[in-house]
């Protein structure tokens, strides 16, 4: 099955108006399989979560984490136990940041990199020279509140150019919920898990693997025919409430390498040698036209060689 | 709630970084209070010179591509937009105890064993050293005065 996320959420514990107990109540009504706890450089709400989630029957599980908020940027992360000092951030070497994050098992990723900083929020935008990006999870590609191309369209660029270059970083979306804010026909998080199962480990599994999956509604999964001849299409429901779109006759896929981008229609397979050897492939999912306006689902990273991949430069 | 510590300080435009003060409890506390004041979080009408006004529009535009909208009064925008941004963290022997991230001139980190202030932890253990870092994310203006007051009981 399909988990619906949403990794990026605050509480009154930093700056929203939602106390721990209204953003459960939120997620659980939308829902939501499973949803971060990620305040702005606190941990405080971690136990009152885990006191409401002991009490409650729903089944919702927490993604515990942190929205590290920095003078540079804002590093999102995920499955985070205990609290890693950020203070001493350098911003010429954030590795160092995101290396500490890592070393105790959570998800370090890069949260909206071109939301509007100074003058406004100063660190909102990523503005970290990170140059060995082995030490990024993931990156939010999309933040559903900020401005669609101005921000969020340069974040999945971004995103793109990294993973074609070899980079294995996976991709996450959020609401950065700060109140009730209405998730309907906005981007989620999905990953493949199983009813009942730890979702945290299934979040890291996909992450690491680079299978995470945002949609609006349904999901795209693509396959290699048995032949290795061709790619293979398939929707998936994923019953996310408020998605508008209910004929499904004019989606159009896209299919990104590092050379080209190629078209093809979800209902006829797509035959692999036109990607000219492409080892890595970003397949989306679009609403008539391949504008930003109309996407509708981004799919895992689709590896098509087994060979080790070297990022370059 | 007897004082342990208090200071102020005043920042420069432009400031970016942390300022930290370390207390030693002198014994084992049952409550704890850590306040923060800061003043010039926002511009005044007088403070939003014409140079100002060039200045950040400079610099919306030529990093967001932002340009203000038609009709608008760029004074205004800039008064409602721009501010001042101070967080306060606290650690207890290393240890994470809270942060304020709320936007704040005023505040209280206020600990017991069995409450806090959103965005710290209650504490059962009051002792040892206390490390207060006051994060200073955007001072607009010079001569920003702030003062921080330990107190525990």
């Amino acid at each position: 099955m399909y988990k619906r996320l949403e990794l990026h959420n605050h509480t009154t514990e930093s700056d929203a108006s939602l106390t721990c107990e209204d953003l459960l109540r939120w997620m659980e009504a939308d829902q939501v399989d499973a949803f971060g706890l990620t305040d702005h450089n606190t941990i405080s709400g971690h136990p009152k979560m885990q006191k409401l989630l002991l009490e409650n029957s729903s089944g919702i599980q927490c993604i515990y984490g942190m929205e590290y908020t920095t003078y540079y940027g804002h590093i999102l992360c995920l499955n985070l136990k205990e609290y890693v000092p950020w203070e001493t951030i350098d911003r010429r070497r954030p590795e160092l940041l995101f290396q500490a994050i890592r070393d105790k098992n959570a998800l370090a990723g890069i949260a909206h990199p071109y939301s509007y900083g100074y003058p406004f929020a100063r660190g909102c935008r990523f503005e970290m020279e990170l140059t060995d990006y082995s030490c990024v999870d993931f990156i939010e590609i999309f933040n559903n509140p900020e401005p669609l191309r101005q921000v969020n369209e340069k974040g999945l660029l971004l995103w793109e150019d990294l993973v074609l270059k070899g980079w294995p970083i996976a991709m996450t979306c959020g609401m950065d919920l700060h109140g009730r804010w209405e998730m309907g026909n906005q981007f989620a998080t999905f990953v493949k898990g199983e009813p009942g199962g730890d979702t945290a480990a299934e979040l890291e599994q996909a992450i690491r693997s680079q299978k995470t999956c945002i949609s609006k509604g349904p999901i795209l999964e693509v396959s290699v025919a048995p032949d290795s001849r061709s790619l293979t299409f398939h929707l998936a429901d994923t019953k996310k409430p408020g998605f508008s779109r209910q004929d499904s006759s004019q989606f159009l896929i896209t299919l990104k390498t590092s050379s080209d981008t190629y078209t093809a229609a979800p209902d006829q397979a797509f035959p692999i040698e036109r990607l000219k050897g492409a080892e890595s492939v970003i397949p989306k999912l679009y609403d008539k036209t391949a504008e930003i306006e109309n996407l509708v689902c981004v799919a895992p990273v689709l590896h098509l060689t087994g060979q080790s991949r070297q990022p370059w430069m | 709630m007897k004082v342990l510590y208090k200071v102020g300080g005043t920042l420069s435009k432009d400031f970016i970084g942390q300022i930290s003060y370390t207390v030693c409890l002198d014994r084992k506390y049952e409550e704890l209070d850590i306040e923060f004041s800061f003043d010039k979080q926002k511009y005044t009408a007088e403070d939003v010179t014409e140079d100002v006004i060039r200045e950040l529009t400079d610099y919306c535009r030529s990093n967001y591509g932002l340009e203000l909208p038609p009709g608008a009064d760029p004074a205004k925008e800039i008064m409602d937009s721009a501010k001042t941004e101070i967080h306060t963290l606290a650690m207890l022997n290393d240890r994470f105890i809270g942060c304020i991230h709320r936007q704040l001139t005023n505040r209280h980190m206020h600990f017991c064993s069995s409450s806090a202030t959103e965005g710290c932890i209650p504490q059962t253990d009051l002792e040892g050293v206390l490390k207060v870092t006051v994060l200073v994310f955007n001072v607009l203006m010079d001569d920003t005065h702030y003062t921080l007051q330990v107190s525990a009981r």
